[in-house]
C-alpha cells in the first residue's frame, strides 16, 4: 500500500488541496477526487483523447500524468470553459447547432483540443482543424460536424477552407 | 383536427438537441460518475488462456489484503447465463472448472476502490491445465481438434435454405464463378466502456442497477431471471450511455456479479470495464466466411447465388442472443440486396471456438452481406466486362415490382432503389469519371470508384436484441401544461429526448421545449424492448405519435366541451386550443390541463380525471425496408498499399425523416465506421488463441484524418408505418465497407485485384501486387 501525500492542484482557477497516492492518475484525481466528472476516461492508454485537458494552455491526456505531477500548473477542464457563467461558449454553441456530439462522451476533449487550437491559430482551415483532432477519438459522429462546428467560430466558411 | 395533425411542425425540422447542454458543460453523468459513499469497486481475475481446465484457486492472500471486502468464484456465484430454448450451453458468470477465452471472468474481488481491488486480483493463484485450443471454423464444424463444450456439439446453428427451381436454374446460366469473402472480428469500441453500478436500498430493499445497456426492461429481466428475484424488487436505471452500437444490448457475467455481490454485502457496488478488458470481453462481431458461386447470363444478369455461411460463436452463446446467429441468418435472407435475383441456396453453420463470444455490432449481418452481395455484383461485371453501375442496373429491383418477394422470401416494401444509385452518381460526377481515371492511371495514380447500393431492414417486429416488437409511452400533461413522456427505449447517443419530443409536440400542440422525455427507469417508463437494431425510430416514434395523438383527442374533447363548440372545429398549436376561424375564442392548454386535475367538475362526462395515458405501438409490418446508395472514390498508393479515401457520398432513404440532422449524424458517424471496418479495425488471435489486439494502439480507430468530407442526400419514400417513418441507425455501417473495398477494387483493376476481405490492410494491397 503506498501512502498518501498532498497536493495542490490548481483547476478552472481554483486551488484544491487533495492527498492523493503518488500513482494516482490525474484523471482519476480530477474525477474522484475534485468531483469534476466532465474529464471522461475512455482508455487509459493514451490514446482516445477522451481525458484530454489543458495544462497550462495546452491540451494534455490527464490519464498519463500522475497527479503528483500536475502541482504548479494551470489545469482546465471542459467544466472551466464557461467560467461560472450559464451560457455556452461561443464554441459549445457551435458545437449544439451543428450537431457535433451524439453520446457526447468525447465531447469534453474535443472542446478542449479545439480550444487549444483556436488559440493559437485563430483562423484554422479544414485541414488544420483535423489534424489538430486527430489524437481525438469520436465513436458517433464521423468528425464532420466536430469540423464544421470548429469552422464556424474560426469564421471560415466551409467553402474558403476546402 | 386530423388535417392538423398533418401539418408537422416539429416532425422534419432541423431541431437542436435538448442533451447537448448538459453533455458539452460537463455535467452529464455516465456510470463511471455514479458514486455514493461507501461505494466499492471490482477487478476480476480473468482467464490468461484461451482453454484450460481449472485445477485450483488459491484466494487466501487476496482475502487477506487490506480494503479487500470480499473474494468471488463461481462456487460462490453460481449463476449460468443460458437461454436454454435456443441454446445447448451457457456462460457461467464466474468460470466454472474450465476456461473457454482469454479475458473470460474467473474471479471477481470487492474491494475499497479500484487501485486495491486490482492489487488484490494480483494476489490471486487459478492453477490451469491448458488445454489444446479451438480457433478455426473449418476445424470446429469437423469437431476438431476437439469440442470447445464436452457435451454440445460445436456447430450450434445450422440452417439451409433454397428457392424453389435453383436446382435448374444454377446450372443453366450461361457462366459461373466462385469467391470466399472473409470477415475478420471486429467490435463496437464504445468511447464510454462498459460498466454496472447496483446499490440495495435499505429501506425497501429493493436493488437499484445503474446500467450502461441499451435495453433497460431486457436488463431487469434478465436479472431478476437469473438471481430468481422478483422483477419489482429491481429498478434499473440507464445513465448518459456514451455510445452502443449493439454490443450493449447484451447481459454480461460482470452484471450479474455486481448486482449478486451488492446484494451479498449490503453496500454500493460498481464496476467499470478499462480498455483491455473492452477488447477482450465486449462482444466480438464479424467472424465470417462465405463461400460463395454465382450464376449469371452473358449481360451480367445474376441467376442465382449459393452461399456458404459460416460464423465463428466463441466460446459461449453471448446472453441472451448470439451474434454468429444473428450475423449469418439473417444476412442469407437478405442477401439478394436491391437486386432481382431469381434462386438462391445458403447452407449456415455457427460454431464454437475459444475466443470470445461473439454479439451484435451495428448492422450486424448487414456489413457482411453487403459486402458479399456487391463483391459478387463487382466480379459479375468485371466478367461480363461492362461497368459496375450498369449491370447494378440491369439487376436492380424496379420501382413497379413493390412489394417485392426476393429469393428467400423476405418481403420489401416500397423503397428508391435505381433512384438512390443514379441521384449519388451524379452527386459524385461518375459520368466523367472513367476518362479522369484513364488518365490518372497514366500518371501512375491508381484510383478507384466504388458503388454499394443497399438494403436495410428496420423497425422488426423481433430484432436479434431479442427485444419486445412494440414500443410503449406514458405521456402526461402536467397540470402547467407542460407535457412529460416516459419511454423503455435506450438512447446510446441518437438524441431521442429532441426527436421524441418533435413528434410528441406537434400532436399535442406544445412547443417542443415544453416536453420532457424520459427513458431508462425501469420505475417510470412503460415497459420496452429498447433500443436496436434500427427500431426506435419507426416503433418508439411510432408509438409517440400514437401517444400524442391519443392526447390531442382528450384535449380536444375537453376544449370542445369547454369553448361549446364541435369537436371537429377545435384546432390545437403554439400552447392553445381555439376554435376553427374564432381565434379569439380560445383557452390555453395550460387552461386546459388544470381543469383537468382541479375543477374536475367542468370535464365532461365519461372523459378519465386528469391527463395521463400509456400508448404502445407494433407496427403492422413485421419489418420495414430502408434504402441508400453510397459511393466513394479512393487512391490506392501501390507503392505502400495505403488507401486515401477522397470524396464519399451517400444519398439515404429511411422514409420520411424526423431530424434531419440527426439522421446526417447516423450517417457521417456510420461511415466512418465502415472506414475503420474496410481498412483499419481488426481483432487479432495468434495460433495459441492469444488476442493481441487488446489496446487502441494495436486496434486502429479512425480518426479525424482518416475521413473525408462526405455528402448526403435524402430521398424519402414513406414506410406504411406511424408517420411514414423507417430506421437507420445503421444503414450508413452496411452500405459504407462494400463502396469502401470495391473502389479499391476499382483502383486496382489493371492488377487484376478483387478484394475479398474485410478489412483489407495495406500489407494485403502490397501482397496483391506484388503477385
Ligand atoms: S483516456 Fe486518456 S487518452 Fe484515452
Ligand atoms: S459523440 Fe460519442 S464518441 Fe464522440
Amino acid at each position: 500500500m503506498s501512502t498518501k501525500m498532498p497536493v495542490n492542484l490548481t483547476i478552472n482557477g481554483e486551488t484544491f488541496n487533495v492527498e492523493v497516492e503518488p500513482r494516482w492518475l490525474l484523471s482519476d484525481v480530477i474525477r474522484h477526487q475534485v468531483g469534476l466528472i466532465g474529464t471522461h476516461v475512455g482508455c487509459e492508454q493514451g490514446v482516445c483523447g477522451a481525458c484530454t485537458v489543458l495544462i497550462d494552455g495546452k491540451p494534455e491526456r490527464s490519464c498519463l500524468i500522475f497527479a503528483v505531477q500536475a502541482q504548479g500548473h494551470q489545469i482546465t477542464t471542459v467544466e472551466g470553459l464557461t467560467q461560472n457563467k450559464p451560457d455556452l461558449t461561443p464554441l459549445q454553441q457551435a458545437f449544439q447547432n451543428h450537431h457535433a456530439l451524439q453520446c457526447g462522451y468525447c465531447t469534453p476533449g474535443m472542446l478542449l483540443t479545439a480550444t487549444a487550437l483556436l488559440e493559437t491559430e485563430p483562423h484554422p482551415n479544414e485541414h488544420r482543424i483535423r489534424e489538430a483532432l486527430s489524437g481525438n477519438v469520436c465513436r458517433c459522429t464521423g468528425y464532420q460536424f466536430i469540423v464544421d462546428a470548429i469552422l464556424e467560430v474560426a469564421g471560415d466558411s466551409k467553402e474558403a477552407s476546402r | 383536427m386530423t388535417e392538423q395533425a398533418m401539418r408537422p411542425q416539429f416532425m422534419g425540422a432541423r431541431v437542436k438537441r435538448v442533451e447537448d447542454p448538459r453533455l458539452l458543460t460537463g455535467q452529464a453523468r455516465f456510470l463511471d460518475d455514479i458514486d455514493v459513499p461507501g461505494m466499492l469497486e471490482v477487478a476480476f481475475v480473468r482467464s490468461p488462456y484461451p482453454a484450460a481446465r481449472i485445477m485450483g484457486i488459491d484466494t487466501k492472500a487476496a482475502k487477506a489484503a487490506p480494503g479487500v471486502r470480499a473474494v468471488i468464484a463461481f462456487e460462490d456465484c453460481p449463476v449460468v447465463l443460458w437461454q436454454k430454448d435456443a441454446y445447448e450451453v451457457g456462460q457461467p458468470v464466474l468460470a466454472h472448472g474450465e476456461v473457454r477465452y482469454v479475458g473470460e471472468p474467473v474471479v471477481a474481488i470487492v474491494a475499497e476502490n479500484r487501485y486495491v481491488a486490482e492489487d488484490a486480483a494480483e494476489l490471486v493463484t487459478v492453477h490451469y491445465e491448458p488445454l489444446e485450443p479451438v480457433l478455426d471454423m473449418y476445424r470446429s464444424i469437423a469437431e476438431n481438434p476437439r469440442r470447445v463444450h464436452e457435451n454440445a456439439s460445436n456447430v450450434f446453428f445450422y440452417k439451409k435454405y433454397t428457392t424453389k427451381g435453383f436446382d435448374e436454374a444454377f446450372p443453366a446460366a450461361a457462366h459461373h464463378l466462385q469467391e470466399t469473402f472473409r470477415t475478420t472480428r471486429q467490435t463496437a469500441v464504445t468511447l464510454e466502456p462498459r460498466g454496472t453500478a447496483a446499490m440495495p436500498d435499505p429501506a425497501s430493499g429493493r436493488m437499484t442497477v445503474y446500467a450502461s445497456t441499451q435495453s433497460p426492461h431486457r436488463i431487469r429481466g434478465d436479472l431478476a431471471e437469473l438471481l430468481g428475484w422478483p422483477e419489482n424488487q429491481i429498478r434499473v436505471i440507464v445513465p448518459e450511455v456514451g455510445g452502443g452500437f449493439g454490443m450493449k444490448a447484451n447481459t454480461y457475467p460482470e452484471d450479474v456479479v455486481v448486482v449478486w455481490a451488492a446484494h451479498q454485502l449490503r453496500k454500493p457496488v460498481k464496476w467499470v470495464s478499462d480498455r483491455t478488458e473492452s477488447l477482450l470481453t465486449d462482444v466480438h462481431a464479424r467472424d465470417d466466411i462465405h463461400e460463395v458461386e454465382v450464376a449469371f447470363e452473358d449481360d451480367g444478369r445474376i441467376i442465382a447465388i449459393k452461399d456458404h455461411l459460416m460464423a465463428d460463436g466463441g466460446a459461449y452463446p453471448a446472453y441472451p442472443f448470439s451474434g454468429a446467429v444473428g450475423e449469418t441468418s439473417l444476412a442469407s435472407r437478405v442477401l439478394p440486396g436491391p437486386y432481382q435475383i431469381p434462386y438462391i441456396e445458403t447452407e449456415i453453420h455457427c460454431t464454437y471456438s475459444n475466443k470470445t463470444p461473439l454479439g451484435a455490432y451495428r448492422g450486424v449481418w448487414g456489413p457482411i452481406a453487403s459486402f458479399v452481395q456487391e463483391g459478387i455484383v463487382d466480379r459479375v461485371a468485371r466478367a461480363v466486362g461492362r461497368d459496375p453501375a450498369e449491370v447494378r442496373r440491369i439487376n436492380m429491383i424496379r420501382p413497379d415490382q413493390f412489394p417485392f418477394r426476393n429469393a428467400a422470401g423476405m418481403v420489401y416494401d416500397p423503397g428508391s432503389y435505381g433512384e438512390s444509385m443514379e441521384e449519388a452518381l451524379g452527386l459524385i460526377g461518375y459520368d466523367t469519371f472513367r476518362t479522369r481515371q484513364t488518365e490518372l492511371r497514366k500518371e501512375g495514380i491508381y484510383r478507384g470508384i466504388g458503388i454499394s447500393v443497399f438494403v436495410e431492414p428496420t423497425a422488426m417486429a423481433s430484432s436479434e436484441a431479442g427485444s419486445v416488437g412494440y414500443e410503449s409511452v406514458f405521456i402526461r400533461v402536467e397540470p402547467t401544461g407542460k407535457v412529460t413522456a416516459a419511454f423503455g427505449l435506450g438512447p446510446t447517443g441518437q438524441g431521442h429526448e429532441t426527436t421524441m419530443a418533435q413528434l410528441i409536440a406537434d400532436q399535442v400542440g406544445v412547443n417542443v421545449e415544453d416536453v420532457v422525455i424520459l427513458h431508462g427507469d425501469t420505475d417510470s417508463a412503460p415497459f420496452g424492448g429498447g433500443t436496436g437494431g434500427s427500431r426506435s425510430g419507426p416503433i418508439g416514434g411510432g408509438a409517440a405519435l400514437v401517444a400524442g395523438r391519443e392526447m390531442r383527442q382528450r384535449l380536444v374533447k375537453l376544449a370542445a366541451h369547454l369553448l361549446e363548440a364541435a369537436e371537429e372545429d377545435i384546432e390545437l398549436g403554439n400552447g392553445q386550443a381555439w376554435v376553427a376561424g374564432v381565434p379569439d375564442r380560445a383557452m390555453t392548454i395550460q387552461q386546459l390541463a388544470e381543469i383537468a386535475y382541479t375543477h374536475v367538475k367542468r370535464i365532461p362526462a365519461g372523459m378519465p380525471i386528469g391527463l395521463e395515458l400509456v400508448a404502445r405501438y407494433q407496427p403492422e409490418r413485421s419489418v420495414s425496408f430502408s434504402n441508400g446508395t453510397h459511393v466513394a472514390e479512393v487512391d490506392v498508393d501501390i507503392r505502400t498499399g495505403m488507401v486515401q479515401v477522397l470524396n464519399y457520398v451517400v444519398v439515404n432513404d429511411c422514409g420520411r425523416l424526423i431530424n434531419p440532422l440527426i439522421v446526417e449524424g447516423q450517417i457521417y458517424g456510420g461511415v466512418a465506421q465502415g472506414i475503420g471496418s474496410a481498412f483499419l479495425e481488426s481483432l487479432r488471435y495468434d495460433e495459441d488463441g492469444q488476442l493481441t489486439t487488446t489496446s487502441l494502439m494495436d486496434y486502429l480507430l479512425p480518426e479525424a484524418t482518416d475521413v473525408p468530407r462526405m455528402m448526403t442526400k435524402h430521398l424519402v419514400t414513406p414506410s406504411a408505418g406511424e408517420g411514414g417513418i423507417k430506421g437507420m441507425g445503421e444503414g450508413s455501417l452496411i452500405g459504407a465497407p462494400a463502396a469502401l473495398v470495391n473502389a479499391v477494387s476499382d483502383a486496382l483493376e489493371p492488377f487484376g485485384v478483387m478484394v475479398n476481405r474485410l478489412p483489407v490492410t495495406a500489407e494485403d494491397i502490397r501482397q496483391w501486387i506484388l503477385a
